[in-house]
């Protein structure tokens, strides 16, 4: 047992470390070591260190959350990098670690008026009446009327970036007000379980293609299930449950064991020995080095769970 | 059944009428893109297995088209878009090995294996899935995720689509050559997916989502085409046809055994020839037929084919039912 729980703490050791050495001078994290600082990665290596709690860490902190203040746009949207300067859907994920600052309120809030504006393309006027007439008689594998948040501006809604506005949104629901806000999160909650699979679980969007089924990704339903997490009791939601599970069987990597590990935890369910695949597959691969996973590893460790409670 | 492919069709169809519906001969490419040579060589190789000699193979096609990589850093960017235990999704490890060990034997400064997934966001588990991870180990080679590299804004050298410009991933620019690497498919929504089609993956998913689903609101076809006229470094073209996908591909086809590397520096010319060794009339596929204006040569009688005889390889390839009309093969 102490052996086990030495083994976490060097994994964990291990993982912040890296997460250290990959911070730029800028204050802000890229996808990987040596890569230009992204809102995404700063985002998820920020709530990593803000989770550990440790003053020693203060320094690095304040400078990660300096760069997100400061790359936030004038709209309250953050851009994707120093490449790509427009608003994106890397938006609410600043926002999940902003309010991992008990200051940060007013700058999430802006955020999420932004968020409430944007809204994933649905097929224009021509297209609706195709649609519409090719229909009779038939059913269709998903509804593209659901209105959830698209990757980029002018595209369909997706599973994942519908996730992190949901998780965003709700986060902050008791400071917003409208009926806005309620259809909005309504229309992305019919969304996500529009595109789930058959048994449960989500991939990137489609649950067929040419009538066939395709398969549930570990680390898409576990983000789908946390931002559907105040649904915890229902049919689909255990259904999907059930199927993540079932896949963190077999999953072994940072990303996947990441995502489950924190959603299981925010759903109350028994972690087995996830926590230990976790470090013995970071001793193996060291998650390709890649700051997400490497902080979702971080996250899933310690307390992180508690920043994506809604 | 109404499904998601035949909706995207008719959307797409309704908002890109700009884009090819009234094109006629009107050239969509600037001067700079235009590539084209008089004629064009491709490769057919036999490669029965992949525990054949693939690394001589390779290097023997390679040396066919006296493709000079002294001193160069080589890009290698296989299909690797998803995985599935079952399936033959992706370009095998074997080939990508092969491909490290011939460059690297031939003088290249620097091989680095890149691909932008464009399902998938985990990188961990595709790589290691797939074995592709054990293979950059031992070689010691850097892998780069295209889909959260860096980026540079980049005005596009054709008008297909109306994007205009489009976010390339840095490590492109940073690259002397690119060779593609797809594996032999039919496509549910392009006809077929080979070394053109496989450049979707350079695009960065960061910006145009998982799948690159801005790039589809743009157009499957026209964005092929604009993607690739405006890749800022030379290109070659590893075909892994050992086993190829028919059918539903690019993901729930079946496998294919075709036992064949197709090697070229020209994609079109490359694509053009995998699409009849499978059966497909290349002109009939819309992104082929336009390429074959300016990016290379579509045409039978322009492409001198070396290495194995065509009819030794030529097979009949499944497709889905909407795309049967390809099946009738024309000018050759």
């Amino acid at each position: 047992m102490l052996s086990q729980r030495n083994k976490s703490s060097d994994t964990m050791k291990a993982a912040i470390d890296l997460l250290l050495g990959a911070q730029n001078e800028d204050g802000g994290w890229g996808s990987v070591r040596g890569k230009h600082s992204n809102t995404e990665a700063t985002a998820f290596a920020l709530m990593a260190l803000k989770s550990i709690e440790k003053e020693k860490f203060n320094r690095q902190v304040t400078a990660g959350l300096n760069w997100l203040l400061k790359h936030q746009k004038t709209d309250g949207s953050w851009p994707l990098n120093h490449g790509s300067k427009q608003s994106s859907w890397t938006t609410p994920i600043a926002v999940l670690a902003l309010l991992s600052f008990q200051d940060q309120v007013e700058r999430a809030l802006s955020a999420v008026r932004w968020l409430l504006e944007q809204e994933g393309r649905k097929p224009g006027w021509i297209a609706s009446v195709l649609w519409r007439l090719s229909l009779v008689n038939k059913m269709p594998e998903l509804d593209p009327y659901l209105s959830g948040w698209s990757w980029t501006p002018g595209a369909f809604s997706w599973v994942e970036p519908t996730s992190y506005a949901l998780m965003a949104i709700k986060k902050l629901r008791p400071h917003l007000s409208g009926t806005t806000v309620e259809e909005r999160i309504q229309q992305g909650e019919m969304l996500l379980y529009d595109r789930m699979c058959k048994n449960g679980g989500w991939n990137y969007g489609n649950s067929r293609v040419l009538g066939e089924p395709l398969w549930p990704y570990p680390d898409v339903t576990a983000v789908a299930l946390i931002a559907l997490q105040d649904r915890a009791g229902s049919r689909v939601n255990q259904l999907s449950l059930h199927a993540l599970t079932n896949m963190m069987r077999e999953a072994a990597s940072g990303m996947a064991l990441g995502w489950g590990i924190l959603c299981l935890t925010l759903y109350g369910e028994d972690l087995g020995q996830l926590k230990k695949t976790l470090a013995k597959n970071f001793q193996q691969t060291r998650f390709l080095g890649e700051t997400k996973p490497v902080a979702l590893a971080v996250l899933a460790f310690g307390e992180g769970a508690k920043f994506f409670r809604v | 059944m109404v499904n998601r492919r035949n909706f995207i069709k008719v959307s797409v169809a309704a908002s890109l009428s700009s884009a090819l519906g009234g094109c006629g001969s009107a050239v969509r490419w600037e001067r700079d893109a235009y590539r084209k040579q008089s004629r064009s060589r491709v490769a057919i190789l036999e490669a029965r297995s992949y525990q054949a000699s693939l690394k001589d193979t390779i290097r023997r096609g390679i040396n066919l088209f006296k493709l000079d990589v002294k001193g160069k850093r080589v890009l290698l960017k296989p299909n690797l878009v998803e995985f599935d235990p079952k399936g033959v999704i992706n370009t095998h490890p074997a080939v990508i090995e092969a491909a490290i060990d011939s460059f690297k034997t031939l003088g290249a400064r620097e091989v680095v294996v890149a691909e932008g997934p464009g399902h998938r966001r985990d990188n961990e588990y595709l790589l290691t899935a797939s074995g592709i991870h054990d293979v950059i180990n031992e070689h010691r080679i850097s892998y780069v995720d295209l889909n959260t590299d860096d980026v540079r804004i980049t005005k596009l050298r054709s008008s297909f689509t109306d994007l205009k410009q489009l976010y390339l991933p840095e490590t492109l620019f940073n690259a002397d050559l690119l060779v593609s690497m797809p594996k032999l498919k039919t496509h549910h929504w392009a006809g077929v997916t080979l070394s053109l089609k496989n450049m979707f993956g350079v695009v960065p998913g960061a910006v145009y989502g998982w799948p690159k689903n801005a790039l589809h609101w743009a157009g499957i076809h026209e964005s092929i085409l604009d993607i690739n006229s405006s890749l800022p470094i030379p290109q070659f073209a590893i075909v892994d046809g050992i086993v190829g996908m028919e059918g539903n591909g690019p993901l729930q086809g079946q496998a294919k055994q075709s036992g064949m590397l197709i090697l070229g520096d020209d994609l079109v010319a490359v694509d053009a020839t995998a699409a009849r060794l499978m059966n497909i009339e290349p002109r009939k596929i819309r992104y082929l037929e336009k390429a074959g204006d300016f990016l290379g040569n579509l045409v039978y009688e322009k492409i001198d084919q070396i290495g194995e005889r065509f009819d030794r390889f030529h097979q009949d390839f499944r497709v889905v039912e909407d795309f049967e009309y390809l099946k009738v093969l024309t000018g050759y």
